[in-house]
């Protein structure tokens, strides 16, 4: 992106974590829109087989995170990971068989997610310790005051497409655009954890459920509608948020793909342009990705 | 004991302990509204003097204020099943403390790690304090109240409540309930994606002074919304979960204040929920009168 940061003055620092295991309790089952019970895998340890680019519905998953799922053990450290970990860091794994291996952040939620080329993640598995290179919280555009950045990496913000155009604004790519009736459940919730919910992709549900988002992607870059998410996450009309798709199916209603928060302000300080190719996978694990062959922490 | 219409299953009911909470913040007192600006929350939970039902949301400087005591259970799961099963209209007693023997009703619930909002009168109020502990009557969860259309749910509701409340069935046709405002879904805010048993939805009606009394180009009423009100909420299904659906609409008590935090905003108790053919709501901007203190013998 053709913009001027501040990124030559944000703190870079290495946090650690695990894959962290699926969760469950003895009962098992939860309700879909319908009533119907589920029990369905997509949350927590290494879910294989989605990546950046592919369709984010579709699979008898619910709260579907492509990769791996990663936390800290301890409470407070945790919250750190997960508040400081920014979309595009690098993750290096540490121990088991894909020791070394790295790739990168597609996203919070609840977990920080972690995409990995399908070969390394293959060899990952719960328990499996990683190390984070956290850079991006702090990250400004001196020249959009009304647009506030969080959970961006300035690497990835170098590689999307666009910048400050003439006339002031900041052009956007976006594969998508999410109407304001869409937000689930995420409402109300700081924006430097876990995502937005939303809700109108339930793929092969009824029709009275649906927003038409079925056809989102994994790694999309959405622009989210009457969204104001610099300091929180609300409804505001007149606001904008740019965020990324970084989770996927889900049955629990009230839920479904989510964008993790990149950008937010007024939408005239936006210049929106639609574009398909507006994915991470377009950007990321590229040979040129300034962390592609770094090893994190150096 | 209450029987459902045609012969169907009985209500229970089940005494439960609740604890009058404390309020409790972290080692900073400061949360982050809407603009990015600090403040306090002061009224968050706990027990709150001088806000009553038919007060406006927006009437006192605080954060989700509900008026009377809130109830929680120092055990995470006993507190879940207290705030699950309380009713609005459930009777409650407090039971220790210079306050015992009074008697109050539950008026709402709220989400998140759970409390039931409980009414008392106001000279009992003056004499609780945090730590009192209050039992609370559940009953009413998961029963089929007579005189309800198929295909509308009932929920947070204690037996006979909808009788205290503007809702009419005729016998054929939808179910009607005058309410204070109708509101599209997309003013669902926290709670949305949760479940309706437990939880409270805010409305993201802004606090201060572009807030719910500003009379902007909001749906007619949103502007006056007092504690107690009934409001709609097209486009929402509160069955399983708060969530998106064409078609529907869900019925709520507004049981707490206006709220800083992005996001939230006066919360509603859900009571209907149901398809637009079983369920509508008209909308009375200045003459709704929903969940009173006189409904709840409170006076």
């Amino acid at each position: 992106m053709n913009v001027t940061s501040n990124a030559e003055r944000l703190v870079r620092q290495i946090l650690t974590g695990e894959v962290w295991p699926p969760l469950g309790d003895r009962h098992v089952y939860r309700a879909g829109p319908d009533g119907q019970a589920f029990a369905l895998p997509g949350m927590g340890g290494m879910t294989l087989g989605v990546h950046c680019g592919d369709p984010a519905t579709g699979y008898a998953s619910d709260h579907l995170e492509p990769g791996a799922s990663v936390r800290h053990r301890d409470p407070g450290a945790n919250m750190a990971l997960q508040f400081l970990t920014c979309v595009g860091n690098a993750v290096r794994i540490e121990s088991g068989p894909a020791a070394g291996a790295v790739g990168h952040v597609i996203g919070q939620h609840a977990y920080v997610v972690v995409d990995f080329a399908e070969p390394v993640a293959e060899q990952v598995t719960t328990g499996d310790a990683v190390t984070v290179t956290a850079v991006g919280q702090g990250l400004a555009l001196p020249g959009h005051p009304a647009i506030v950045v969080k959970n961006c990496d300035p690497a990835l913000l170098a590689r999307m497409p666009g910048g400050t155009r003439p006339d002031g604004r900041l052009e956007v790519h976006v594969a998508a655009r999410i109407p304001a009736e869409a937000v689930g459940a995420g409402a109300g919730m700081v924006s430097e954890y876990a995502n937005t919910d939303l809700m109108g992709a339930y793929a092969g549900l009824g029709e009275d459920l649906s927003l038409g988002l079925e056809g989102l992607r994994i790694g999309d870059i959405v622009a989210v509608a009457d969204a104001d998410h610099r300091f929180g996450r609300g409804y505001r009309p007149g606001f904008l948020t740019i965020g990324v798709i970084s989770t996927g199916q889900c049955m629990l209603f009230g839920h479904g793909p989510g964008p993790s928060s990149l950008m937010s302000g007024p939408e005239d300080a936006f210049a929106l342009v639609d574009d398909p190719g507006a994915n991470l996978a377009a950007w990321l694990h590229g040979d040129t990705w300034p962390h592609g062959d770094e090893e994190p922490g150096q | 004991m209450s029987a459902g219409a045609g012969g169907g299953l009985h209500a229970v009911a089940v005494n439960m302990l609740g604890v009058v909470e404390h309020p409790a913040l972290g080692d900073t007192p400061y949360r982050v509204d809407a603009d990015g600006h600090p403040y306090l929350p002061a009224g968050d939970g706990g027990l709150v003097l001088g806000v009553r039902l038919g007060d406006p949301v927006s009437a006192v400087a605080g954060d989700h204020v509900a008026p009377g005591a809130c109830l929680v259970h120092p055990e995470p799961a006993a507190r879940y099943a207290l705030v699950t099963y309380a009713c609005i209209g459930n009777p409650a007693e407090v039971r220790t403390g210079h306050a015992a023997g009074a008697r109050g009703a539950v008026i709402g619930k709220r989400g998140e790690d759970g409390r039931v909002v409980t009414g008392f009168r106001q000279e009992d109020l003056l004499r609780m304090r945090p730590g009192d502990q209050v039992t609370v009557r559940t009953s009413g969860q998961g029963w089929q109240h007579p005189r309800v259309p198929p295909g509308v749910m009932v929920m947070n509701a204690g037996p006979g409540l909808l009788d205290t409340l503007p809702v009419a069935w005729p016998g054929e046709g939808p179910m009607t309930v005058g309410v204070r405002a109708i509101l599209p879904s997309e003013l669902a805010g926290n709670g949305i994606g949760r479940p309706a048993a437990a939880w409270d939805l805010d409305l993201q009606l802004p606090a201060g002074p572009d807030g719910p009394d500003a009379g902007d180009g909001r749906p007619p009423g949103a502007g006056g919304l007092l504690l107690g009100d009934l409001v709609a909420v097209t486009g929402l299904d509160a069955r399983h979960n708060m969530g998106y659906r064409r078609g529907w609409l869900t019925v709520g008590v507004v049981i707490h204040g206006t709220s800083p935090l992005p996001g939230h905003g006066p919360g509603i108790t859900p009571i209907l929920t149901g398809p637009l053919a079983a369920l509508s709501a008209v909308a009375d901007v200045n003459g709704h009168r929903g969940l009173t203190e006189s409904g709840l013998r409170l006076q």
